[in-house]
């Protein structure tokens, strides 16, 4: 079976001229894939915000364009950066005080049945509380201001990390468990090199939950703590900027907001599949 | 009890009941000397792993009891590191690399690092790993995983290996590169093998001795010597001796699954 030559470095060719052209259209390919169609959707849904108010003949305190939203933004520019900061310190201190307390209380509980089932009840009751019907009780404990902004941020983002870490902690696998027995693991053995490290994908989900909550949580408390002396973040200036019917700024502080949450959960999902790397499920997927 | 001293494993009228009605193993009667390769062979439902897990202490036996060296599983597994057992899948900690999954028994006990990791690195070897050291489980095939999972059953240096139908997941032609690799770890490290499996060319093939069993209720219908000599190599497989202890138990086999009818 013998290929004429002439055919043999056309068909050579041919592979090279698609291999590279399958370089060049791979970034292309993806883009098109991933990004292309959410910039599409994002451009529209600008263009009819954009026309919406100027077809209805809408004032721009009552539904601001999104240039009137720009322009909102970069006039209190002075005002809105601090705000944003602000918040940005308080939402992250309630969020390590909720990840460190709320992991650590978890460990306690799951070393002891007796106290898991003692106590665990009584968090999953606090859990359903509103947080924001007990905070004016927050205040007169810890004054107005940053302490008492911190705590509530702390009580929101508190509980998906107890709930998931606990789930994680209490849901290894049963053959795992028994080749420890086997060797004669004792219980913080087992706790330390066997339940932390299988709830470790939970604890993430936690953290996950709990970090954008704590900007929530924070963003609540400046309404009710409010200022405290200092300058107020994003909840002060927002009820600051209603009262004011100052509406195309209002959507800046809340455009302010979610950015920070994206900012903030992708942070939280970075570390994650920083420490779920090597083996989860979850984390591998994304490295393919 | 004279002969107890090379008596390793021994069933006395061995019953397990599960939640008090569904009965796993009936009146068992066993007993296991040292060095010797032993396989439970069965039906599913026939009580062969309650056995192997009953003589790893992860069961009470319902009545009667199970010895290891004259002394209860539980406090063998307390003071020695005489028992290991290797489960049907590999059972690898995915967050560890290989090396750290073998060395996991030995960092539960304590000791000498330095030690430890040369331990390891042995067993590791033997299996035929010592590339892989770094490797996470994820990365390996079904193969690779259960050589590793056998790695830190023996890196503890144990008596007694308990088996639970470790190749049963594998496909047939590493199952019998392995099989042939476990034969040669047990005459190098003379151990007493326990092992289960459903497999008839498996268990006559490893075995130098075979309990069969039957189901409902689980219990010892027939013990069978397997008096092939060592090393066992491929080449055993087409011999007619190989042939007629399959053979042989087929029929034990296929007698106990009667006899079940019947009842």
């Amino acid at each position: 079976m013998s290929i004429p030559t002439s055919e043999i470095n056309s068909r050579q060719k041919l592979l090279i001229d698609s291999k590279a052209k399958k370089q060049e259209s791979k970034i292309w390919q993806k883009f098109r894939q991933f990004y292309l169609g959410p910039i599409i959707a994002f451009v529209v849904f600008l263009a009819l915000w954009q026309s919406v108010p100027v077809l209805l003949g809408l004032e721009h305190y009552i539904l601001p364009k999104p240039t009137d939203v720009v322009a909102a933004a970069i006039e209190d520019w002075s005002l809105l950066w601090p705000a944003v900061q602000i918040t940005v310190v308080e939402s992250v201190l309630g969020f390590f005080v909720s990840a460190v307390v709320g992991i650590g209380v978890s460990i306690l509980l799951a070393s002891s049945k007796v106290l898991e089932r003692s106590i665990y009840p009584y968090a999953i009751v606090l859990q359903t509380i509103p947080v924001v019907a007990v905070a004016p009780i927050v205040v007169i404990w810890f004054g107005a201001g940053y302490n008492s902004i911190v705590v509530i941020s702390f009580l929101i983002g508190f509980f998906p990390v107890i709930s998931n870490t606990l789930m994680g902690l209490n849901s290894v696998d049963k053959n795992k468990d028994e080749l420890f027995t086997l060797y004669n693991a004792t219980k913080w053995q087992k706790m330390w090199k066997l339940r932390i490290p299988s709830a470790l994908p939970y604890m993430m989900t936690g953290l996950k939950i709990s970090c954008t909550l704590s900007i929530v949580g924070a963003i609540v408390g400046e309404y009710i703590a409010g200022i405290g002396g200092g300058k107020g973040g994003l909840g002060y200036s927002i009820t600051v900027a209603a009262m004011q019917v100052k509406t195309s700024y209002l959507f800046a502080c809340g455009i302010a907001a979610a950015i920070l949450g994206i900012a903030f959960y992708l942070l939280v999902s970075m570390f994650s599949n920083y420490m779920l790397n090597s083996w989860h499920d979850s984390a591998i997927k994304a490295d393919k | 009890m004279a002969a107890s001293s090379m008596e390793v494993v021994s069933y006395q009228r061995v019953s397990k009941v599960f939640n008090s009605e569904t009965v796993a193993l009936m009146e068992f009667d066993l007993s296991i000397k040292k060095g010797e390769f032993v396989s439970f062979l069965g039906p599913s439902g026939c009580g062969k792993s309650t056995a192997l897990r009953l003589a790893a202490g992860l069961e009470r036996p319902s009545n009667g009891t199970v010895k290891i060296f004259d002394k209860s599983p539980k406090k063998v597994i307390k003071q020695t590191n005489d028992i290991a057992f290797v489960f049907q899948d590999a059972n690898l900690l995915p967050w560890r690399t290989i090396l750290d999954n073998v060395l996991l028994p030995l960092e539960l006990r304590g000791g000498n690092k330095k030690e430890q990791k040369k331990e390891a690195i042995r067993v590791l070897e033997m299996v035929g790993l010592k590339d892989y050291l770094d490797y996470y489980p994820r990365q390996l095939s079904g193969g690779m995983k259960m050589r590793v999972s056998i790695a830190r059953a023996l890196a503890a240096k144990p008596k007694i290996l308990l088996m639970d139908e470790p190749f049963a997941a594998l496909d047939e032609i590493t199952r019998q590169t392995l099989q042939m690799e476990l034969l040669d770890i047990w005459q190098k490290e003379e151990m007493t093998i326990l092992f289960v499996t459903h497999n008839v060319f498996e268990a006559v093939f490893l075995s130098t001795r075979i309990a069969v069993m039957s189901a409902r209720p689980g219990r010892l219908s027939s013990e069978m010597e397997v008096d092939l000599p060592f090393p066992r190599k491929l080449e055993l497989r087409t011999d007619p001796s190989f042939s007629q202890y399959v053979e042989d138990a087929s029929l034990l086999l296929e007698g106990s699954s009667i006899k079940r009818e019947l009842i």
